[in-house]
């Protein structure tokens, strides 16, 4: 169906086919990256699972599973949400349902190839940056920049005079993030090495997770808590130092990542400081949105969609806590280069921001089929094994970095560590596994929606109509 | 678009821009959600100062740095004491040593000693290396280096030009970095002011029906 509508007439192409294509896009790639994540993690708790072939060691496999999230997964899902919240905002249609389809073509195209280089070890080898740059190049101008044409162009015929808030961070950030791929590719362009490398390395990563994948996140739950409560946004004004304050704060130097790295002590200072202001935002979002659900507080418990976006903005709390105060001089010393850092990206990633795209693509997904979810019980299931799962992953991690801390600090012997680790990387896999299964699980369930899903009538919203299964 | 400054903790303004702000609030549904003219609740308000608060003060170079050599000078001339060379244990010599250090030491290097254990390898180790540096054979005074593990090695940093011809190589405890955010953090903050204050006063809420 997708080869047909891309060589369809734009008018010729229901509305919402992006939206559709897009969804189940994500939620396959959420599966793959969630398995290859419990593969992986497999590996660290049982040291000889799957040993002796090189294209399965851990060295391999770990970017695999690490961009099959973040370009698969979050992404995809990024770009879902945009298809259908962008026009939906502006009381328009979609600009381009081809260039939609197209894009989410070479969306899978472009990331398939890069997941299969890198799996045969053909990379860059700078962390979250790890595709080499003709692929980053891909998702430069084949990927991002025909989606930032539709947003932008759909944002620009809207049929409102306000724009809402979730388009000011769709179009912004789509807009900074092409900036930031841009930008990373310049160790391999200019042969730039050693701290420079270092520096712009983590320059990427850090502007990838704060420029892209939260800010994003946060502006689909301007949209879903509102549209599913009822309620108005609680305040346009919070939105304003919401959003301000990301642009001033999140796109600052970076080398708060790099503390222990010989890069001048003041630009640690700078961005040291602008790294714990990094919870100006983080109070503003979740403060708009909690204030929001004033009044329909049952819904957490009784609605899914609701249940997942909350807990996303919940997860907000500590993701900032954390991440403002661990890259201080003070805690970072203890903390850099142990599983707490690796916990505290599972908590930004699988965390915050899996929740709140989950809860979209669950919403939009339905609104676009125009079919109410195959079945609750389900759904439930697939939030209970993803919370219980990711929470067991995030505790277990924690606690594996604090003993790793211990140990780097106080010079205890690396294997008596890795012995000490060891039930938490059992844990780690138990808990990673438990999200996979739940993911199977949803992409079961959103295939039968598609098939067997009862019909929403015109005019109604999905989550307005009782549950059959 | 005019603004208005008669009363500018009030709304930035006019009547009239406010009415027309209101009147877009209250007729125009973006995909059927509309927003809310609500303040930031004031112990919001009151978290953000402290979170601005609390970004400098935690984030000075003081809290987490290397500890410096000059620290550990008493721990070295104790070292090769008649008492501490009567102990069996490497253990009960540190104790020693740590002990009697701290209490000569004034409150600020007591901090220093008790964020910096050192163990009695590394002691052996550092202690020819501080020797060294206090017989004049180092270029700069013995707080200009860090001890990194066992070995010490020059600070990182690059302060003011000294009397004695070198520059200063000690752990500033405020920087260029700081200066850029104080007026970074301001300019945000007048910013911020200015755009929510040129909307209407949030005590006119649109009527959302």
């Amino acid at each position: 169906m997708l080869m047909k509508y891309l060589f369809a007439k734009n008018d010729e192409i229901p509305a919402g086919s992006a939206t559709i294509f897009f969804g189940f896009s994500s939620i396959f790639w959420f599966v793959v990256g969630t398995g290859l994540g419990s593969f992986n993690a497999a590996k660290l708790a049982f040291p000889d699972w799957v040993t002796g072939t090189e294209l399965f060691a851990f060295g391999h496999m770990r970017q695999v599973h690490v961009l099959a999230v973040i370009i698969g997964w979050i992404s995809m899902a990024f770009g879902m949400t945009m298809m259908y919240m962008t026009p939906a905002l502006g009381n328009t249609k979609l600009w381009s349902e081809k260039l939609g389809l197209w894009t989410v073509f070479l969306w899978n195209i472009g990331l398939s190839l890069g997941l299969l280089l890198l799996w045969m070890g053909i990379t860059s080898g700078r962390e979250y940056n790890d595709l080499i740059w003709p692929i980053d190049l891909v998702v430069i101008f084949g990927v991002l920049l025909p989606l930032g044409i539709n947003v932008w162009m759909t944002i620009a015929h809207r049929k409102t005079q306000g724009i809402y808030i979730t388009n000011w961070f769709f179009g912004a950030c789509i807009f900074m993030v092409m900036i930031v791929f841009l930008v990373g590719q310049s160790p391999e362009l200019f042969n730039l090495t050693g701290l420079t490398e270092a520096y712009l390395t983590f320059w990427f990563a850090h502007n990838v997770l704060g420029l892209w994948i939260t800010p994003v996140a946060a502006a689909i739950a301007y949209y879903t808590i509102p549209k599913l409560t009822g309620n108005p946004l609680y305040s346009h004004r919070i939105g304003h130092l919401h959003f301000w304050a990301i642009i001033v704060f999140y796109s600052t130097p970076a080398s708060h990542h790099l503390m222990s790295a010989p890069l001048p002590e003041w630009l640690k200072s700078f961005a040291s400081v602008e790294g714990v202001l990094i919870l100006i935002p983080a109070v503003a979002f979740v403060a708009n949105i909690l204030l929001t659900m004033k009044g329909k507080w049952t819904m957490f418990v009784e609605n899914v969609e609701t249940k997942f976006s909350i807990t996303g903005v919940l997860l907000a709390i500590p993701l900032n806590m954390q991440g403002g105060f661990q890259q201080t001089r003070a805690i970072n010393w203890y903390v850099h280069g142990t599983g707490w850092i690796v916990a505290h990206a599972h908590l930004a990633l699988l965390g915050m921001s899996s929740f709140l795209e989950a809860a979209a693509v669950y919403f939009g997904l339905q609104q676009m089929l125009r079919r109410k979810l195959y079945s609750l019980t389900l759904a439930n299931l697939h939030y209970w094994f993803f919370i219980v799962g990711f929470c067991i992953y995030w505790i277990s991690m924690t606690i594996a970095g604090l003993i790793q801390g211990a140990g780097k600090i106080y010079e205890v012997p690396y294997i008596d560590v890795v012995v000490a680790e060891h039930p938490y990387m059992i844990a780690r896999w138990v808990g990673g596994t438990m999200v996979f299964t739940g993911n199977v699980v949803w992409l079961f369930n959103m295939w039968m929606t598609a098939r067997e899903g009862t019909l929403v009538p015109e005019g109604r919203y999905a989550h307005e109509l009782a549950y059959e299964r | 678009m005019a603004f208005k400054m008669d009363q500018p903790l009030y709304s930035l303004s006019d009547e009239a821009e406010q009415k027309e702000i209101l009147a877009l609030w209250e007729k125009e549904k973006h995909g059927g959600l509309s927003e809310g003219n609500n303040r930031i609740p004031f112990p919001i308000t009151f978290l953000l100062g402290l979170i601005i608060l609390t970004a400098f003060m935690i984030t000075m170079p003081i809290w987490g740095q290397r500890p410096t050599a000059d620290i550990y000078v008493d721990y070295v001339a104790l070292m090769d004491s008649a008492e501490v060379q009567s102990m069996a244990t490497p253990e009960e010599k540190m104790n020693y040593i740590a002990k009697t250090a701290y209490a000569k030491a004034d409150a600020r290097r007591q901090g220093a000693l008790e964020r910096h254990p050192l163990a009695w390898d590394d002691l052996l180790n550092i202690a020819p290396q501080i020797k060294e540096i206090q017989s004049g054979k180092g270029k700069y005074p013995l707080d200009n280096y860090n001890v990194l593990g066992d070995r010490i090695a020059l600070a990182n940093f690059e302060g003011n030009f000294t009397e004695g011809g070198y520059r200063e190589r000690k752990q500033p405890w405020w920087d260029l970095g700081y200066t850029i955010d104080v007026f970074y953090v301001s300019y945000f903050l007048i910013t911020m002011v200015i755009v929510i204050k040129r909307l209407p006063h949030f005590s006119r809420k649109p009527n959302l029906g």
